[in-house]
């Protein structure tokens, strides 16, 4: 017998286990080949078990678990302070909140490294700084006296590249600067593809390129027509470029594909800013026409409408949104069926305008770029709790991280590899029928065709009509009917020639015409 | 023996006689020849005929010959001559030894015969030249001859005849019986099946080994080919190290230690160990592959069972009688179909043949069987009466079915005969006079046997299938049964025995002559009888009782049920009612106002609210009653309309509303967002985004299917006079332009994007991307959605467990280098066994494989001999 609270613990380890599943098995009793049937069942059986473990080492060895801020009564969530978090926390948390105020080269933009460890903040008017979170150690400051508008890491904490007045430029943690990426022109917005090696930058003339950054090629330049645009943000789970237009239009785009993939009108008005969860299916956009939205991206529709106005949003790990207006922090949590609710507030110094918000990965923190300088806010629940050393490792080494480059350079994916639905990939491709097929292709088809017709088996029928000769002649007949449209197709195409031939003047007319030299 | 010689004997004198008359041929005169041909015309028939009788057949056959020889006593020939040419070496080497034999015989029979036979040879011998052998074997035969040649007056001897002065004899009785049989039902030798049938029948048991032999393998092979990884590896079998090893290298040391050595390697310790604790310590053992057998054993045996009796309880479930009857019939012919149809005969003997060339092929019955060698090796003295017996039969089967053809049909000749003896002699006995005691003894011997019988019965197997739960139940019932009748058997003896010394001089040929069952019928049914109406009448009684009590219960219950009911329905009902009615009656208007306690049940009833028509009906009951209280009810009913309008209004917006700049939820009434977003909106009304998305698309769509070229004719074409101007466009073009036009509303209307309205989804095709598309459907898939699923799962390191991403990406065959794949050996597939466990097939080195075996071969026989010790107690 099993107790009850083992059943529940199967139930959720079930539940769980779905998830690694991704998606049902095929219906094998279709199937007629038993070879196959017996090996795809032994697959099955092979994933099953391989849900189960990854469920059970998810519900036991992850050591933590999120906490969230929990109101009594009639107490909310967003009126909690962070002070009186602050005095809550533990030591290690409560490091983690900070202000530093840099008023001179004002508004910053920061930059995590996927494992939260390194930040890189780079000033409006030229201050770049890279930080080690972790025992907050400066690692290298440095001026560039020119504008900066973006700064983003590479593939680890050893190069970032900087988008600045004329041309992006990559430096290295030493503030060396390695490259200038001319080809990109004023690059107004950069992102990293860390799977693909790829630098996307967004320029002033609308220019989306892409660069790789470990053979230096530049794989792809579209023009994307729609305006100037600072608004560029990568979706995780598809390393699709979303771009937001001033028109109220965002564009979805890879680089083997010299038109966008996907154009959606989301506002009114122009798009301030685009946030892809990580899951990859949800979008939450924000327009100068006072709405934020959320979009369902596998089927473009739209999930939520909210009005409310934000110059900047952010996704955390969790799926917590964060959102930047002025001097006021707002953070949306998700509260069921994808309807964001608000969460929590932070008010910043009256005055200070922010530049950007950034979740920093693997911890509760969301880190603020304003005016005057940087802040960091503690957000109970945002982060994911336990880190997979494999995937992010914060406490990495120098070698683990020479041989994770090593090993993400060997697996680094093709640019062609980027498309909507990246599960596609191995599947069978879509049979479509050509505009203009060749005669070969014509043919092939046509004995295709003629083949399935001969292959037909007719019904036994009676009274006569089975005999010989009739199935014969049925089976010509379809023979036949499957031949008549490529033979028509070919018929058709005679008329062209003969108006060509036909050019011929009649009798009468012919002493008008000019005679050949 | 004798038989057999008798037979050769007539063979080869009639080859001398043949060689004979070849070797005279010439020399004898057509007449004497005729004459020749002619006497032995007769005789051979008769020979032919009298074979099947085992006397005295060639008594004729030489008796009619003698006067052949006599015509030569005319010496026509030259019989010296003859005696010289003729005589080759091979003839006499032929005939001597068997001949010398008989010549020993002959003395002691001659003295016996008439002074004319012991003269009649020497004067074949004189008149022939031929040596006294050639005449050796008639001489014999007629010795017999002439005993009864005095009898003989005219008529034919019959076999009768002969037997008569043979009855005071003690075989007599045998041999009349078998005369008997044979006159009555001549025995006929079955034909034996031709050369090709048998040829056929051998090859189809050969094949049918073969075949037996492969199908050996399937199980194995076919393991192998669904093993989803097959392991190859070396032998690294070091012989690994054991606690007893360990402990017997074992040599004390120290003081204590020699002491308890000392105590340990006490002779008087370690005999009494050897005799007791060993033998203790070995049952306790118990190997687990043992044990595993055991069970795949029982659980096959419990599945044959079971098998078996769904099978039967189908069967029996049948209700057509005409199928029973069909069955029954069939199983009667079967049985009986043996002699009447040649042509199941036929089928007969084919299936005996088969079978015997099986048993000439597998020597199954000769002991060769690994359980009849462990029997024979340990001797078959120790033994218990069962398997001695079994042997006895296993190679009384094998001598069967080897035995010549011809022999066949004896052998259950023999055995029908000695069935017959018994009822015959029984019958006999019973007749004969002398028979009266062996009655009684017979009847003892019954009893006796019976209760033996019983006492038989009443043990229990205790182990293997019968000692299951169910099988247990069954046997014991069978065995009541038995038991039963045994003791109605017994008492019927008892009771016949009483008769028969009762009326011991009173013949009462009835009473013996009624068989068993039916003087059982009647006293079974006696027996029985009295338990059943015991039953019935227990059952009346039950059921009496039963009912009678049903029915005062039924009784009591009902008066219980009616009681309450009436009671319910009389005595609380009216007393509610009338206490409602006074109540209704007495509760005036004014108390309801006055009273206290009714009106705070009303003000609750307002606030939760879902008392609504309770209120209601109160004031439909309280309408006229009092102002107080129609006001009260007026306030409320202005009260609770509110609400809805609020809802109303919030409906009204769809959209989320935030609190604090970025919400606006929870409104006032003079909160002026709405006017906002209205401002909002015609802010960027002059923009109208959406009406330049649509054309955006229209215009993407047409970019990526273009729209059809309106048909239109070259200028002057078809302009030569006003007729032709009327016509206007040719229908071909017309019919283009709209096919044209339909393929492309319907190219769109399959886009994806055909019914998201602000949505542009480019159906472009990415050329480069699509090297990463399947062009075809892998081979052995049929199905894109099977393909498509089996793919679904990632199944690298980075996706899945350390646990299971090894096996998710094991190859089908792991092998280390420098592992030679041997050929397969065959082993027993256990079909318990988990299909998806990693096969481990371990490769043997080469150097001593025999050993390997042999010592494999040994410790399999040691296990099981060990096993069955351990099972057995």
């Amino acid at each position: 017998m099993i107790s009850a609270t083992q059943q529940k613990i199967a139930d959720e380890l079930d539940v769980r286990a779905r998830k690694y599943l991704r998606g049902d098995g095929a219906n094998l009793e279709t199937l007629r080949d038993k070879k196959l049937k017996g090996q795809l069942a032994n697959r099955e059986k092979l994933y099953g078990q391989s849900a189960k473990a990854a469920a059970k080492a998810e519900k036991w060895l992850l050591p933590s678990e999120e906490g969230y801020l929990e109101p009594e009564g009639l107490e909310k969530t967003w009126m909690i302070k962070q002070e009186s978090i602050v005095r809550e926390v533990d030591i290690s948390s409560f490091r983690k909140p900070f202000d530093m105020i840099l008023p001179d080269l004002g508004p910053y933009k920061l930059e995590y490294t996927p494992s939260g460890r390194y930040m890189v903040m780079g000033g409006r008017k030229g201050h770049l700084a890279m930080i080690d979170m972790l025992n907050m150690n400066l690692i290298k400051e440095f001026q560039v006296r020119e504008t900066v508008r973006d700064v983003v890491f590479l593939q680890n904490e050893q190069f970032f590249a900087v988008a600045q007045k004329k041309y992006p430029y990559i430096y290295n943690w030493r503030g060396t600067e390695i490259h200038c990426l001319k080809e990109h022109g004023a690059a107004l917005k950069l992102q990293f593809l860390d799977k693909h090696f790829l630098l996307a930058s967004v320029n002033k003339s609308a220019q989306l390129h892409y660069q790789d950054v470990s053979t230096g090629v530049i794989v792809a330049n579209y023009r994307t027509g729609l305006g100037r645009t600072d608004v560029m943000q990568v979706n995780p789970y598809n390393a699709v470029i979303g771009l937001g237009h001033s028109a109220g239009k965002v564009t979805m785009w890879k680089p083997t594909s010299a038109k966008p993939l996907v154009t959606m009108l989301c506002h009114f008005g122009p798009v301030t800013d685009i946030a892809f969860h990580k899951g990859g299916h949800l979008m939450a956009t924000t327009g100068m026409d006072h709405k934020i939205k959320l979009w369902d991206i596998r089927k473009f529709g739209l999930l939520h409408s909210y009005t409310a106005h934000a110059q900047m949003l952010d996704f955390s790990q969790k799926g917590m949104l964060a959102l930047g207006n002025k001097s006021h922090v707002h953070i949306w949590r998700d509260s069921g069926n994808q309807d964001y609710k608000q969460y929590m507030s932070h008010e910043m110094v009256k005055g200070y305008q922010l530049a950007k918000v950034c979740f920093r990965p693997y911890e509760d923190v969301l880190g603020i770029g304003h005016s005057m300088g940087l802040s960091s806010i503690i957000v109970p629940g945002a982060g994911e709790p336990n880190f997979d050393s494999w995937v992010a490792n914060p406490y990495e080494t120098k070698k683990q991280r020479r041989e994770k480059e090593v090993h993400a350079l060997i697996d680094k994916l093709q640019p062609e590899t980027i498309m909507l639905e990246p599960t596609k990939i191995g599947t069978l491709k879509p049979r479509r029928t050509k505009a203009n097929p060749t005669k070969k292709e014509i043919q092939e088809e046509m004995e295709t065709a003629i083949d399935a017709a001969k292959n037909i088996t007719f019904k036994k029928k009676t009274k006569g009509r089975n005999k010989p000769s009739k199935r014969t002649k049925k089976k010509e007949e379809g023979v036949f009917k499957a031949k008549r449209p490529f033979l028509e197709q070919k018929t058709e195409e005679r008329p062209f020639k003969r108006q060509k031939e036909e050019v011929e003047l009649p009798k009468a007319l012919q002493r008008f015409s000019r005679k050949k030299a | 023996m004798t038989g057999k010689n008798t037979k050769q004997k007539p063979k080869g004198t009639k080859k001398g006689g043949r060689d004979k008359k070849k070797r005279h041929g010439p020399r004898l005169p057509s007449a004497v020849r005729k004459e020749l041909e002619h006497l032995n015309a007769d005789p051979n028939l008769e020979q032919s005929e009298l074979e099947k009788d085992e006397f005295g057949e060639d008594v004729y056959e030489y008796d009619e010959e003698t006067p052949e020889e006599e015509t030569r006593k005319n010496r026509r020939y030259d019989s010296v001559d003859n005696y010289e040419y003729e005589l080759p070496k091979e003839f006499e080497d032929e005939d001597v030894p068997s001949e010398d034999e008989e010549l020993d015989s002959e003395p002691s029979e001659k003295s016996d015969d008439d002074q004319e036979n012991s003269r009649h040879p020497r004067m074949l011998e004189d008149i022939t030249g031929l040596p006294s052998m050639a005449f050796d074997g008639q001489q014999k035969k007629q010795i017999v001859v002439t005993d009864f040649q005095g009898d003989l007056n005219g008529k034919k001897i019959s076999i009768h005849d002969l037997l008569d002065p043979l009855q005071q004899e003690p075989g007599y009785k045998n041999l009349r019986k078998k005369l008997h049989k044979i006159e009555t039902k001549p025995m006929t030798v079955q034909v034996p099946l031709p050369k090709e049938e048998r040829e056929k029948l051998e090859r189809k048991v050969a094949y049918y080994h073969t075949r037996k032999d492969m199908t050996k393998w399937e199980p194995l092979v076919k393991r192998n080919r669904e093993a989803p990884t097959l392991h190859f590896d070396a032998d690294v079998n070091l012989g690994f190290s054991t606690v007893g090893s360990i402990a017997s290298e074992f040599e004390p040391r120290t003081e204590f230690e020699k002491k308890m050595a000392l105590l340990v390697h006490d002779p008087e310790i370690v005999d009494a160990y050897n005799k007791d604790g060993v033998r203790l310590l070995e049952l306790n053992k118990i190997n687990i592959e043992d044990v595993k057998e055991h069970q795949h054993r029982l659980a096959k045996m419990r599945s044959l069972l079971f098998n078996h009796e769904m099978k039967s309880k189908r069967i029996k479930k049948i209700k057509s009688k005409t199928y029973h009857r069909i069955l029954k019939k069939e199983r009667l012919k079967a049985a009986s179909a043996m002699e009447m149809d040649p042509e199941v005969a036929k089928e007969n003997a084919r299936k005996q043949e088969f079978k015997r060339a099986e048993e000439r092929m597998t020597l199954k019955h000769k002991n060769r069987s690994k359980w009849a060698q462990r029997i024979l090796k340990r001797g078959l003295d120790i033994q218990d009466e069962g398997t001695r017996s079994a042997i006895t039969e296993q190679l009384h089967q094998h001598a069967l079915l080897t035995r010549k053809m011809n022999s066949i049909e004896d052998n259950s000749d023999d055995d029908d005969n000695s069935t017959d003896d018994n009822d015959n002699d029984d019958s006999d006995e019973l007749l004969s006079e002398k028979g009266k005691k062996n009655v009684s003894k017979l009847l003892n011997k019954a009893k006796e046997s019976t209760l033996k019988a019983l006492e038989d019965a009443s043990e229990l197997p205790k182990s293997g299938v019968f000692a299951l739960p169910f099988m247990e139940r069954g046997l014991k019932k069978q065995q009541d049964a038995v038991e039963e009748e045994a003791r109605m058997a017994l008492d019927e003896y008892d009771a016949s025995l009483r008769q028969h010394e009762k009326g011991h001089d009173i013949k009462n040929p009835k009473s013996a002559k009624v068989s068993g069952r039916k003087v059982f019928g009647p006293l079974k049914d006696k027996l029985q009888k009295p338990h059943k109406r015991r039953n019935t009448f227990n059952d009346d009684h039950n059921s009496d009782s039963e009912g009678g009590s049903d029915t005062i219960d039924r009784a009591d219950v009902d008066e219980e049920v009616n009681n309450p009911a009436q009671n319910a329905n009389l005595g609380p009902a009216s007393d509610d009612d009338s206490e409602n009615v006074t109540h209704s009656i007495f509760k005036s208007f004014d108390d309801i106002v006055k009273e206290p306690g009714p009106k705070t049940t009303f003000e609750v009833a307002i606030f939760a609210s879902d008392c609504w028509k309770k209120i209601n009906g109160e004031n439909v009951v309280d309408a006229g009653s009092t102002k107080a209280a129609a006001i009260q009810n007026s306030q409320m009913l202005m009260h609770l309309p509110e609400p809805e309008d609020m809802d109303q209004d919030s409906d009204g917006d769809s959209e989320e509303k935030m609190v604090d700049g970025f919400l606006s939820s929870s409104p006032k009434r003079d909160y002026e967002l709405p006017s906002q977003a209205d401002l909002i909106h015609q802010a960027f009304a002059g923009d109208d985004v959406e009406a330049e998305f649509e054309k955006y698309k229209l215009e993407h769509l047409n970019e990526e299917c273009p729209e059809p070229e309106k048909p239109e004719l070259i200028p002057g074409w078809g302009q030569w006079t006003d007729i032709q101007q009327k016509r206007g466009m040719p229908s071909w073009m017309i019919n283009e332009h709209k096919n044209a036009k339909r393929k492309r509303e319907e190219a769109l209307k399959k886009r994806k994007d055909a019914s998201l309205k602000n949505v542009i989804i480019s159906e472009n095709v990415d050329k480069k991307a699509e090297k990463l598309l399947a062009k075809t459907l892998p081979f052995p898939y049929t199905s894109e959605e099977v393909y498509e699923q089996s793919i679904r799962m990632p199944i690298g390191p980075d996706f899945n467990p350390a646990i299971t991403a090894g096996t998710l990406n094991r190859p089908t065959v792991v092998k280390k280098p420098g592992v030679i794949i041997k050929p397969i050996q065959y082993e027993e597939v256990d079909p318990n066994d988990d299909p998806d466990q990693p096969r481990r097939i371990v490769q043997k080195p080469k150097a001593q494989p025999k050993a390997n075996k042999d010592n494999s071969a040994r410790g399999k026989l040691k296990k099981m001999a060990s096993t069955k010790k351990k099972i057995k107690p």
